[in-house]
């Protein structure tokens, strides 16, 4: 190896470290008894947890951001497969603005999408409400979806459906029996990671939640307070949930693709 | 409706995409129980006139009929043409019998029934005991045997096949050559057979279609095309011959290499100088490649033992000869 | 004869234009009527004025946070491809293909993972009798106030950007020709002409895309400037907010959003010109 080699390696394992810093050390000080923690820690106690845990408005919160996420992730999943087949197998006028309409979203700052669905969800009466927030989630995470479903559709011979159409399938029936299975890992993917952006988005949620508080929003308002090691608590099982939606997301884009 | 009719007329077919004539004028019959090839390089409309006939693209002109019906609106999954894809096409989330089943299941033929016609075409095809398998577990051959199943199991009375062993390793050719020929002969049915590959062609069909520019350039039995081509696209198409001008002006004459002769002296009266370029070892013999006059390039066969009695050097000159009979007047350009 | 109506490219084309309709482009529009409305007695009421423009580009305070914001942005962008490089270089060039492959997957992870708790982290770590100044402390350094500063402020734009910049690097450089770096030794470049002559212009689309996306990242992110930067000044994020929560100024908080918006515009557009215009 290299002394180049060595000092690259080094510099990799610094980036990972100023990366995976926080995370770890929220996980670390959600076991610590310190209020404000600092080095050496303080002794092992699962007080915030237990503290955090028997506010019933933090259970509120996690059921609201589960029905949300639940339900943003499989309008977006939708949204993104039709969005993606239509791209795979159609080309028309006018077809660069309809992908531009597709992806632009997650380019828009949150802020401004909290300001916009703030004001026209009122206009529709659904601020404040759940439904407005998983509206508003799947418009950000439906481009997430329609990536990851558009990258397995490329990975489909197109021979395969109409070889469907070839052996007595109609265009639907095809859909369902060959398009749908071929896509079946993507989509469960894209399912576990729109619902991850979902369940971490708090920007858009915070304006357009009113009462309504999903997890992160609810955390956002404690911040706003005084330091509170109740965040790393609910924060690490915030962590946990995503990472692992994460993690199966990839899992299911990477593994063996028998195309 | 008598057997003798074509099963497959395509009359006055015409298609085309945008400004671009895939396939510009076609009239064709084809047999019941024919083994049709059509051959062409590519882009030259073979591909789209199966796919035409399948029902995958409609003729922008034209009518295609099947036992005398028009086809032209009727979808794809309404015809009874299936297609051995040139990429096979199977289905990768389904293991190899449930593949071969897929065309009964959307026919809504019972699971029990599907099972025993499954099993039966499996065992056809030597493919017995690879039922639950993968497709990603197979060979190339199994596949293609798989591919084969899956179309034949409907029974249709016609098999499309479009460029199905371009993908295989060369020994593996012939040995799919020789199923396919026997099933074709088994079943009795019609195949019509897309390839760019002479071999593949002329070693399996009855007759032979020759495609160029989206029209047909010569129709007839493999050893007429290669003996007796009508006309220089499909000479310089089927390769090895060599074109000369004929006795008349705009007339040429074709000359296979095999039926050439090289001699290293001057034998007289009709005999073509030409200088040796180099050679190329071709399974069945040797290509000499000579400059004939005004530099056009002279291709002659010969045996390893004439190539040694001959000698040849870049640049020496040789004299090329051949039978009255071995020369073929090309009628048309 | 003709053909029936066939219904079923329709039904994979239509939900996108009619959800993305309903719920994106529908509310950008309400936002930039907004923006011309007026308030009285809270409540908004449509109009055509430019009193909210008038009232927000003609102050002080707005251009403040405008020109904070565009250069903490900038600052972030420029910042992130550096530290990224180093990085990017090493998982193209000196790792293996699985260990690639590993870091790009952890480093997904990351960005699509709790950014709020992350910033909160760093809220801790960097406090004044945290953690980092302790270890600072064994060394005989600091204590140093990191926290409320703009070097907060770029702690947190960093923990949101460089995993992404660092993916879309690594993928850009490793997708160089090898055969065009052995090209260059081959021809006697040193490794320095190599990198500024071969590697950096082969990579340029995506150099320029990880540093587009760490600048509109940041130049829209609200929590790293409110949380690590103590908000002062603040940034265009920062004023929409406190626009919209407090004063129910919604009109105005709408100005600012479009001005974000057009400046976000150009900043693309730029970006890529530079990535695809011909090299001079």
């Amino acid at each position: 190896m290299r002394p180049s080699d060595i000092a690259f390696r080094l510099y990799l394992v610094a980036l990972f470290t100023f990366v995976f810093l926080p995370i770890l050390t929220s996980m670390v000080f959600s076991l610590n008894s310190d209020r404000f923690p600092t080095v050496p820690l303080g002794e092992f106690t699962t007080h915030w947890y237990k503290t955090a845990f028997s506010r019933p408005e933090v259970w509120t919160a996690f059921g609201n951001s589960l029905i949300v996420a639940v339900c943003a992730a499989a309008l977006s999943t939708a949204l993104g497969f039709v969005t993606a087949y239509t791209d795979f197998r159609y080309g028309f006028r006018f077809k660069p603005a309809y992908l531009a309409l597709a992806l632009l979203p997650p380019t828009i700052p949150l802020v401004i999408m909290g300001l916009a669905m703030l004001a026209w969800l009122g206009r529709l009466g659904i601020s404040g409400t759940l439904s407005g927030i998983v509206v508003a989630h799947t418009v950000m995470g439906a481009p997430f979806a329609m990536a990851i479903c558009r990258l397995r559709l490329s990975q489909m011979d197109p021979a395969l459906e109409a070889a469907a159409w070839n052996l007595g399938a109609s265009q639907w029936r095809a859909m369902r029996a060959v398009v749908i299975p071929f896509c079946l890992p993507a989509l469960i993917s894209a399912y576990c990671l729109t619902a991850a952006v979902s369940f971490d988005e708090f920007i858009v949620a915070w304006f357009v939640s009113g009462l309504n508080k999903t997890v992160p929003v609810m955390i956002l308002e404690i911040l706003q307070g005084n330091v509170d090691p109740q965040i790393n608590a609910i924060g690490t099982v915030v962590f946990l949930t995503s990472m692992a939606l994460v993690i199966v997301a990839q899992l299911l884009i990477l593994r063996k693709t028998n195309a | 409706m008598t057997d003798t009719d074509p099963l497959v007329r395509f009359s006055g077919v015409r298609k085309t995409y945008g400004t671009f004539e895939a396939v510009k004028h076609l009239d064709l019959d084809i047999g019941r129980g024919e083994f049709v090839a059509i051959m062409g390089p590519s882009g030259c409309g073979k591909t789209t006139t199966l796919r035409m006939l399948a029902g995958l693209e409609e003729p922008t002109a034209g009518e295609i009929t099947i036992d005398g019906k028009r086809m032209n609106e009727v979808s794809a999954h309404d015809r009874d043409t299936p297609l051995v894809w040139q990429s096979l096409a199977l289905f990768p989330f389904l293991n190899v019998k449930e593949n071969v089943e897929f065309g009964l299941k959307m026919r809504g033929v019972s699971k029990p029934d599907r099972h025993g016609r499954a099993m039966l075409w499996l065992e056809r095809l030597g493919l017995k005991g690879f039922e639950t398998r993968r497709i990603d577990q197979l060979s190339g051959g199994q596949r293609q045997r798989v591919a084969l199943a899956r179309s034949l199991v409907t029974e249709p009375r016609m098999l499309l096949l479009d460029e199905p062993l371009s993908a295989l390793d060369a020994h593996l050719v012939i040995r799919m050559q020789g199923v396919l020929t026997r099933l074709q002969k088994e079943l009795g049915i019609t195949f019509v057979y897309v390839t760019h590959s002479q071999s593949e062609a002329f070693a399996m069909a009855d007759r032979v279609v020759i495609m160029g520019h989206g029209e047909i350039a010569q129709i007839g039995k493999p050893q007429e095309i290669f003996r007796a081509p009508k006309n220089r696209f499909v000479a310089e198409f089927v390769g090895r011959n060599n074109i000369l001008p004929g006795k008349t002006p705009g007339q040429e004459i074709v000359v296979a290499a095999d039926r050439m002769q090289v001699s290293a002296s001057d034998p007289g009266e009709g005999a073509l100088p030409a200088e040796f370029l180099s050679e190329e070892f071709a399974g069945t013999g040797i290509i000499c490649y000579f400059e004939g006059p005004e530099g056009v390039e002279l291709k002659a066969q010969v045996t390893e033992d004439q190539l040694e009695n001959l000698a040849p050097e870049p640049g020496q000159r040789f004299w090329l000869t051949w039978a009255p009979g071995a020369a073929h007047v090309m009628a048309g350009t | 004869m003709s053909k029936r109506f066939d219904a079923y490219p329709y039904v994979w084309r239509l939900p996108l234009l009619i959800w993305q309709g309903l719920f994106f482009v529908g509310p950008l529009i309400l936002m930039v009527a907004m923006s011309f409305w007026l308030v009285r007695n809270y409540r908004m009421e449509p109009d055509f004025v430019l009193k909210n423009w008038d009232r927000m580009l003609g102050r002080d305070y707005f251009w403040n946070a405008y020109w904070v914001t565009l250069w903490r942005a900038t600052l972030a962008g420029v910042l992130a491809s550096l530290i990224a490089f180093p990085a990017s270089y090493a998982l193209a060039f000196r790792v293996s293909e699985t260990t690639r492959r590993w870091a790009i997957f952890f480093l997904i992870v990351p960005f699509f993972t709790s950014y709020l708790v992350r910033v909160y982290a760093w809220q801790v770590l960097l406090a004044e009798s945290g953690p980092i100044n302790a270890v600072l402390g064994f060394g005989g350094l600091g204590p140093f106030t990191m926290l409320n500063s703009g070097f907060g402020a770029m702690v947190g734009y960093m923990t949101l950007v460089l995993p992404l910049v660092v993916i879309l690097q690594t993928f850009s450089l490793a997708a160089i020709d090898r055969n065009l770096i052995e090209a260059a030794w081959n021809l006697g470049a040193s490794p320095r002409e190599t990198l500024f002559q071969v590697i950096l212009p082969a990579a340029r689309i995506g150099l320029i895309l990880g540093a587009t996306f760490a600048f509109i990242l940041s130049f829209g992110d609200f929590v790293s400037p409110f949380y690590l930067g103590g908000s002062k000044p603040p940034t265009l994020s920062i004023l929409i907010i406190d626009t919209t929560k407090s004063g129910q100024q919604w009109p105005r908080a709408a100005v600012v959003a479009i001005m974000m918006i057009a400046t976000l515009f150009v900043a693309a557009f730029a970006a890529v010109g530079a990535a695809y215009g011909r090299r001079k």
